[in-house]
């Protein structure tokens, strides 16, 4: 096995005469998005310069706070990132995802590096793409578990009002959607899993190949991160959601308002003042 | 006797300010106002789903807010204005409430019985899917009636109806009250209705400002 071929710069500048192509069938399709794809291309190229520079500085003079900055930066981005989607939310919410997205995925992160690999925790070869891994597979997998949550509630007004004029408790109402909520998640996450290694080669084990590791070895770290993936996105969603559906009631068992999605008044944090009602 | 409900000095949202009331066991009160009077919220104000910004409801002589909140719900049972029912049957809709609230499922004589007092004319077999929006409310109601309520708060309970059914469900509903001793508290714009069922009217007026 060797490694990768070097790419010349002129070479690896034609890649971009794709997006011409792309360019091409948007116009033809009438979608207004070319703006986006030039904004998105320009942005992927310059992050990603700047982190080859980056982690060939970090490789080159390897320190644990290099390894630990560049881990913290990563975990804050992708809380920053659900979050920036989810702005109305209430604060006990966005604390339950940020906690769970950051500890699921240290813990995962951890598990993996110490147990699986056997390395030093602070190792930045291994640390920094496996927790890049780790951490934007939990953010995609909880943006979609609060995006379903939200949806689903939104639509299921009349049913959830209906079951707290009866006495049914916020609870009660509020489990089925959480629970749908997370198989909406991790379902995409188990559909690549079926397909692996027939529909596609993924993403780290092509990558290894290319730089010259054996299959066989590539396989096994294939497999564990699909593992971690799995479990860091079923964990964060779980902790999110049960976490955060709490704080959509109160202790009267009233529906606090969810961006206006819940048709509830009277919790502590709401601007309409009905919460700040008599209370004993 | 201790009367069933009683407000006093009752505000919502510091806009809208209810007059004070009592309404006594198997007593029937009609709500009337124009639209954003405040006759919904009142309704849940009574049953605890929001709260007010002022004054207090009494259920049996008691501030609503010392019960616990599910308990309170569970006996005194709002009927908001849009019915939800669940897909399948008409049984399986008794069934999955009666399981979200964690009771005993009425039997087979019971459930009869709630059906027929809500006009239902059709068997508990009958798929929910396909029902009108009457035949809906009517099964919505018959439900609620399962759950043995203390106090009935109904909010517009024959807007889907044509004048006999009304009629007719009105007056099963109003005589299970009278008989039961349950407080009933209705929200209707229908004049007929009132003249015909009423006790007492209690009219909240204009829309708050």
């Amino acid at each position: 096995m060797t490694g990768a071929a070097a790419i010349g710069i002129q070479r690896f500048l034609v890649i971009y005469l794709l997006l011409l192509v792309v360019l091409a069938l948007m116009k033809r399709s009438k979608i207004s998005q070319t703006k986006l794809l030039l904004t998105a291309s320009l942005r992927m190229t310059v992050q990603l310069v700047i982190a080859g520079f980056l982690l060939t500085y970090i490789f080159e003079n390897p320190h644990p706070l290099f390894t630990a900055a560049y881990l913290f930066a990563m975990m804050g981005f992708a809380v920053h990132r659900v979050l920036s989607k989810n702005r109305d939310l209430n604060t006990g919410f966005k604390i339950s995802i940020g906690l769970s997205l950051s500890f699921s995925g240290l813990a995962v992160l951890v598990y993996f590096v110490a147990a699986v690999v056997n390395q030093s925790l602070f190792n930045p070869q291994y640390v920094i793409p496996l927790s890049g891994m780790i951490f934007g597979n939990a953010m995609t997998g909880v943006s979609l578990g609060v995006k379903s949550f939200r949806e689903n509630t939104a639509s299921a007004k009349e049913r959830m009002e209906a079951l707290l004029n009866f006495g049914v408790s916020p609870k009660n109402i509020l489990l089925p959607f959480v629970n749908q909520a997370l198989e909406t998640a991790i379902l995409p996450t188990l559909n690549s899993m079926v397909g692996m290694g027939i529909v596609s080669l993924p993403g780290m084990m092509t990558g290894q190949i290319l730089s010259g590791t054996l299959p066989t070895t590539a396989i096994l770290y294939q497999i564990s991160i699909m593992v971690a993936i799995c479990t860091v996105v079923c964990l964060s969603v779980f902790g999110s959601l049960h976490f955060g559906y709490h704080t959509l009631y109160n202790k009267r068992s009233q529906f606090c308002r969810l961006g206006g999605l819940l048709t509830g008044t009277g919790c502590g944090d709401e601007k309409s003042g009905a919460g700040t009602g008599r209370e004993k | 006797m201790t009367e069933a409900l009683r407000i006093s000095s009752l505000a919502f949202m510091d806009t809208i300010f209810y007059p004070d009331m009592e309404v006594q066991p198997g007593e029937i009160v009609f709500l009337l106002g124009a639209s954003g009077s405040g006759k919904s919220s009142l309704l849940r104000l009574i049953n605890g789903t929001i709260s007010p910004s002022g004054g207090s409801v009494f259920y049996n002589g008691k501030d609503i807010l010392d019960y616990d909140p599910l308990h309170l719900r569970s006996e005194i049972i709002l009927v908001g204005q849009s019915a939800y029912l669940f897909p399948g049957t008409v049984r399986e809709n008794f069934l999955q409430y009666h399981q979200y609230r964690e009771s005993v499922p009425p039997d087979e004589e019971t459930m009869g019985a709630c059906l027929a007092a809500c006009r239902v004319p059709f068997s508990p077999d009958m798929s929910c899917d396909t029902l009108s929006g009457g035949e809906k409310q009517r099964v919505f109601l018959s439900v609620a009636l399962s759950f043995r309520p203390k106090v009935f708060l109904l909010d517009e309970p024959t807007s889907a109806l044509d004048r006999p059914t009304a009629e007719e469900l009105m007056k099963n509903l109003t005589e299970y009250c009278r008989s039961g001793k349950i407080a009933a508290v209705i929200v209707s714009h229908d004049r007929h209705l009132i003249d015909m069922f009423a006790d007492r009217t209690l009219d909240l007026g204009g829309a708050a400002s």
